[in-house]
């Protein structure tokens, strides 16, 4: 009887104990929480592991050095999704009561969250990846894909292979080898609007998620194909597969493209002098030298605050990781200059991210210039477009090895407004920003 | 018609028409189905002689090649780290023998199908404490592995072989030759076929369970080494290579539970038979990656009319 | 003294066959199904539905449906997770070509697809048996999800390849889709799973049940006895695949919102036989206990660092975490390899004779 009473009991106090933790926790009057889904464990973590990294730190970094964003302290969690779906899900009900943004860090995740977004109200930072149609800030006002979507992505390299001359592309043939997942999807429909409007043949050769490591199949289709590029949608243990492969089969690396995911020198550094001519697109440049990239290095790094791995600091990724948490640093910026606050709230932060002014000065300022293309958000432009560089493997690091290149806006816009409608459409009652104007 | 075409025609009009890349398909499959048919050796081994469904040798032949590469990343030189693994795969072995396996003898076998399951879990978030989740390189030159390519050219094409891969095969080959003596020449060996035939026999004439166990534990930790070796070299090592362990069963459906030689054989048709039907029939017909289920239909279909495998011990059902 | 069983005396066998024989099972039970309709949905907060109550219904659910097969009717399958999506993928089709249709029908029908596809890779059951026949299962688990993949028709097309759930109302509220509550998809859920569990209990211990049951025992045996082993193996396969679509529609409809055919994959049909194995194979209450271990604990686990203040990275947790699920795992088929299911078999005799030893 006393065993069944205490169980009894002891459910609505396990139960009370699971409320009462999954509650926000108060948090002190100058401080604001960004959580970040992070993924240090999993098949991706290799990938996962560098950009996490450089995302804390800079947050540590702003935190030593002036004490947080204009006095107010930033606390900077992680809660481990392993680039899983289902963890992702349960981690953003977790931090959505306590945390003022959402990065989901998967386009899976990204498109599990996204239509709570309107419901909960926190916005969603995806910088570079997610859902390519989140562009359009009309219909999707609570996510932001700056500074570049894949689509983006997709046209900047097309322009690229073709020197300039998209013409030039008429009956040649072009692979994409992609992950099967929805990432991996992302640029199929751009690329099959630039095919019939360019007339080149595009042929998509998916990777699942078990052949990551073991591509034969696709190179050999590949090397059958005798393609013109190869264009390259792969994460985590995929990149070095695809690169090993490319070099087995004796595809030439200069003809073989990959996206800004698919350039990272630990992937690379593996496969060695195997990638030398690889190339990527990025919209991010490292610049170790860079004021911002010593502070970290002084109040981070040497004050062992945190770790990361030999040679990490000058990796494409971290780097990249820290131009991810300045997006994130300036959304807040933006939002206590305009609401005249200082702990913003995740609806303020809605309206900074939207309102970012990321001009050539306003880089210079806090020590980013050269690592990022200048440019601005607005309330139907969540993007950005920044553009980017093509980056190439020289064996041991990435160099550029091209001038600016900015996507094709003609082409995206439209399929842009097509898909966000329809995504819209098939989520009826689905609000839209009626105020924007733009 | 033309469907029929695309299928009983096209394909087989395409293989004949380039002779070289045919050959290539051929040699990629087979250095495929060598490691698969080494991972299903190490199932073998321990279903033979303790029928237990081991599941966790995917995650063996993982944790082999990570304890590798890290002892040698600690700067212990790579001939030395070597026997240093096969010494960390014998403690794993009588770890598990002590702590989850000696408490469940006699459990029905799904029991402790799903201790190996666990065992896996623990693996994983053990390993990747200790290893970290970063994509390794295999230490090939330390271990002097060639890596170069030999190059053909029959018939007007090239086809090109891998150095690491012949390596593989020859290991393989070499593996497999010394396992089948030492179970058909040495008394530890015999000692093993005969728990597989009749357990209480083999107890009753005094063969030790527990040893026995260690020992087929310990060898299929040897099997994982030389498993994450070879397969490391392709593609590097990372616990994205635990799925591979999905790979072996098919082929111990086709080859059968118990059979040393089924698993052989079982593993190359396998790997041979998935690559042609992909580049030939998946990726032309069906938009690729059929190599995620083809094994698994084809040994299905193969078990409608031979339940118990290829080489499997003939089911006799008593009432 | 509160389960003394003394006193309570039948006088029929309609009344000894009663669904509760002891009068306090019912009290128990009463008691329990009034924790989970009136005072959770008082006191629990979103995270708690989202994360906690719905997935752990939703699992138990699966979990129901696979231990009919592998628990009653002794058919080990592997292939849970693609089963579920069929459900799901079946549901989502028949919400987007008839919008107007009840979402409570259209649930109810996904189920048929499941059951007809579980059918289909249930006939080489016939001729396979054991590991063997949970291999072959696994065709269907990878070549499903293959498809989920590549029939671009399932997910209507969209350029994601993944599949969205819409906002569905019935009855004036809003149960599906980003705009529901969480609290009415708790009652949804537990509605469906109460109705399923019903008719799950009453099946297993009817003719049907006892039919798997001497299937699961030893088919031949049970054949010559008279027992039709193909139209035996196929229900069992039919229900069971029929509740693990219905677990698998209301996964996606009433918990996640979105899905791609990788959630379907290989873990999800791991973590129902971990449910499964866990709760107890053959038992109906096993699935519950089961699910909160396995659903539940890890949930729990990731605040503990945060709730002692310990400095442990989220990644640290999460490995650990797996180290526990496995070392749990492990732990429970040493101490209890019949499962929790058992485990409360035994508290309870005991609480019958209390205070007596014998």
């Amino acid at each position: 009887m006393k065993t069944l009473m205490r169980k009894s009991a002891l459910l609505p106090a396990v139960f009370a104990l699971a409320a009462a933790l999954g509650a926000s926790p108060a948090l002190a009057e100058d401080a604001v929480n960004v959580t970040n889904l992070s993924y240090r464990t999993g098949p991706f973590a290799a990938t996962g592991t560098p950009l996490m990294n450089g995302q804390r730190d800079y947050m540590l970094m702003l935190n030593e050095r002036d004490g947080g964003v204009n006095g107010v302290k930033l606390v900077y969690d992680e809660c481990e999704t392993g680039y899983n779906t289902e963890k992702g899900a349960e981690c953003y009900e977790k931090t959505k009561g306590s945390s003022i943004v959402t990065q989901p860090w998967s386009t899976g995740i990204t498109l599990q969250v996204l239509p709570k977004s309107n419901v909960d109200k926190i916005p969603i930072l995806a910088p570079g990846y997610g859902f390519s149609p989140m562009s359009d800030g009309k219909v999707f006002q609570w996510a932001f894909n700056p500074p570049a979507s894949y689509w983006d992505g997709a046209s900047m390299i097309l322009k690229n292979i073709s020197e300039g001359n998209l013409d030039s592309l008429k009956g040649k043939k072009i692979v994409l080898l992609h992950l099967d997942a929805p990432y991996g999807k992302e640029p199929i429909p751009l690329l099959q609007a630039y095919a019939e409007k360019y007339g080149f043949t595009l042929l998509p050769i998916p990777v699942g998620v078990k052949e990551m490591q073991n591509q034969s199949a696709q190179w050999l289709q590949i090397r059958r194909e005798r393609p013109d590029f190869v264009l390259m949608w792969g994460w985590g243990a995929m990149n070095v597969g695809a690169v090993t492969e490319a070099a087995k089969t004796k595809f030439p690396m200069d003809k073989f493209v990959g996206i800004w995911w698919s350039g990272h020198d630990g992937d690379m550094k593996s496969v060695g002098e195997a990638g030398k001519g690889y190339r990527s697109i990025s919209w991010s440049l490292p610049h170790s030298e860079s004021s911002v990239m010593q502070d970290i290095k002084k109040y981070v790094l040497d004050a062992k605050k945190a770790e990361i791995g030999e040679g990490e600091f000058d990796w494409v990724f971290y780097q990249r990781g820290v131009l991810i948490s300045m997006f994130t640093v300036e959304g807040i910026k933006a939002a206590q200059a305009h609401f005249n606050t200082k702990v913003v709230s995740a609806e303020q932060l809605r309206w900074g991210l939207e309102n970012l002014k990321l001009d050539e000065a306003a880089l210079k300022a806090i020590g980013m210039d050269g690592m990022i293309a200048p440019f601005s958000t607005a309330c139907n432009n969540h993007a950005g477009h920044a553009g980017g560089w093509m980056l190439q493997w020289d064996g041991a690091k990435f160099v550029k090895v091209s001038d600016h290149i900015t996507a094709d806006a003609e082409m995206i816009d439209p399929l842009v407004q097509t898909e966000a409608k329809k995504y819209a459409e098939a989520n009826a009652p689905w609000p839209i920003n009626e105020e924007c104007k733009m | 018609m033309d469907f029929l075409n695309s299928i009983l025609v096209k394909p087989f009009a395409d293989m004949a028409g380039a002779p070289d890349f045919l050959l290539q398909v051929l040699w990629e499959g087979l250095v495929a189905g060598v490691l698969y048919a080494l991972i299903a050796l190490g199932f073998v081994l321990i279903y033979k002689s303790s029928r237990i469904f081991n599941f966790a040798q995917g995650i063996m032949v993982v944790f082999a090649a990570l304890t590798l590469v890290g002892l040698h990343e600690k700067g212990v030189p790579a001939l030395l780290a070597v026997p240093l693994t096969l010494l960390v795969m014998f403690i794993l072995a009588v770890v598990i023998e002590r702590v989850v396996l000696r408490p469940l003898v006699n459990q029905p076998d799904m029991i402790l199908f799903m201790a190996t399951i666990g065992i896996t879990l623990f693996l994983v978030g053990f390993g990747e404490i200790i290893f970290g989740g970063e994509n390794k390189v295999m230490i090939t030159e330390q271990l002097y592995i060639p890596t170069g390519s030999i190059e053909f050219e029959p018939f007007g094409g090239f086809v090109s072989i891998e150095q690491k891969d012949v390596t593989a095969v020859v290991g393989a080959i070499l593996l497999v030759a010394g396992l089948i003596l030492f179970l058909n020449r040495s008394k530890m060996g015999r000692a093993i076929r005969a728990l597989g035939d009749d357990h209480q026999a083999a107890l009753s004439v005094g063969i030790s369970l527990s040893t026995i166990w260690v020992l087929v534990w310990f060898i299929a930790g040897v099997i994982a080494l030389v498993t994450g070796i070879v397969w490391g070299a392709r593609a590097g090592v990372s616990f994205a290579l635990e799925v591979i362990a999905f790979k072996a069963l098919p082929v111990l459906m086709l080859g059968g539970l118990e059979s040393v030689l089924g698993a052989i054989v079982g593993g190359l048709a396998i790997g041979i038979l998935e690559k042609l039907f992909e580049i030939y029939w998946g990726q032309p017909l069906l938009g690729g990656n059929t190599e995620t289920w083809f094994a698994f239909v084809f040994a299905l279909i193969v078990l409608l009319f031979r339940p118990q495998g290829l080489f499997g011990e003939r089911i006799i059902e008593r009432v | 003294m509160l389960y003394r069983t003394v006193g309570q005396f039948k006088t029929s066998y309609h009344a000894d066959h009663a669904l509760f024989p002891v009068k306090q099972d019912a009290w128990l039970l009463g008691f329990i199904l009034l924790i989970a309709f009136v005072v959770l949905p008082a006191t629990a907060n979103e995270f708690v539905f989202n994360a906690l109550l719905i997935p752990v219904l939703v699992y138990a659910l699966a979990a129901l449906g696979l231990n009919i097969l592998t628990g009653y009717a002794g058919q080990l399958s592997l292939g849970t997770g693609a089963f579920m999506g069929v459900g799901a993928y079946a549901c989502y089709k028949l919400v987007t070509i008839f919008p107007e249709l009840n979402i409570v029908v259209a649930i109810a029908l996904s189920g048929f697809f499941s059951a007809a596809v579980g059918v289909a890779f249930g006939l080489p059951s016939l001729r396979i048996k054991g590991f063997y026949l949970a291999i072959a299962t696994l065709a269907a688990q990878f070549f499903l999800v293959w498809l989920f993949e590549k029939w671009a028709w399932l997910y209507n097309y969209n350029s994601s390849g993944a599949i969205q759930v819409p906002n569905i109302d019935m009855f004036g509220l809003t149960v599906a889709g980003p705009n529901a509550k969480a609290v009415v998809q708790y009652y949804f859920v537990l509605c469906v799973v109460c109705l399923i569990t019903w008719f799950a209990i009453n099946i297993t211990r009817g003719r049907i049940g006892r039919i798997w049951k001497s299937v699961r025992d030893m088919d031949i045996a049970a054949e010559l006895v008279g027992i039709n082993l193909m139209k035996a193996k196929l229900s069992a396969f039919a229900v069971s695949s029929y509740i693990v679509g219905v677990a698998g529609a209301l996964f996606v409809f009433l918990w996640r919102g979105a899905a791609e055919p990788v959630l379907f994959d290989i873990p999800l049909s791991f973590r129902v036989l971990f449910i499964v194995i866990i709760g107890g194979m053959g038992s109906i209450l096993g699935n519950y206990l089961g699910a909160v271990l396995i659903v539940a604990l890890p949930v729990l686990i990731s605040f503990v660092p945060g709730a002692l203040g310990l400095p442990v990275s989220s990644a640290m947790v999460e490995h650990l975490n797996t180290m526990i699920v496995g070392a749990t795992i492990i732990g429970f088929l040493i101490l209890e390899p019949h499962g929790l299911a058992r485990l409360w078999a035994i508290i309870r005799e005991k609480l019958v004779i209390w205070p007596f030893p014998h």
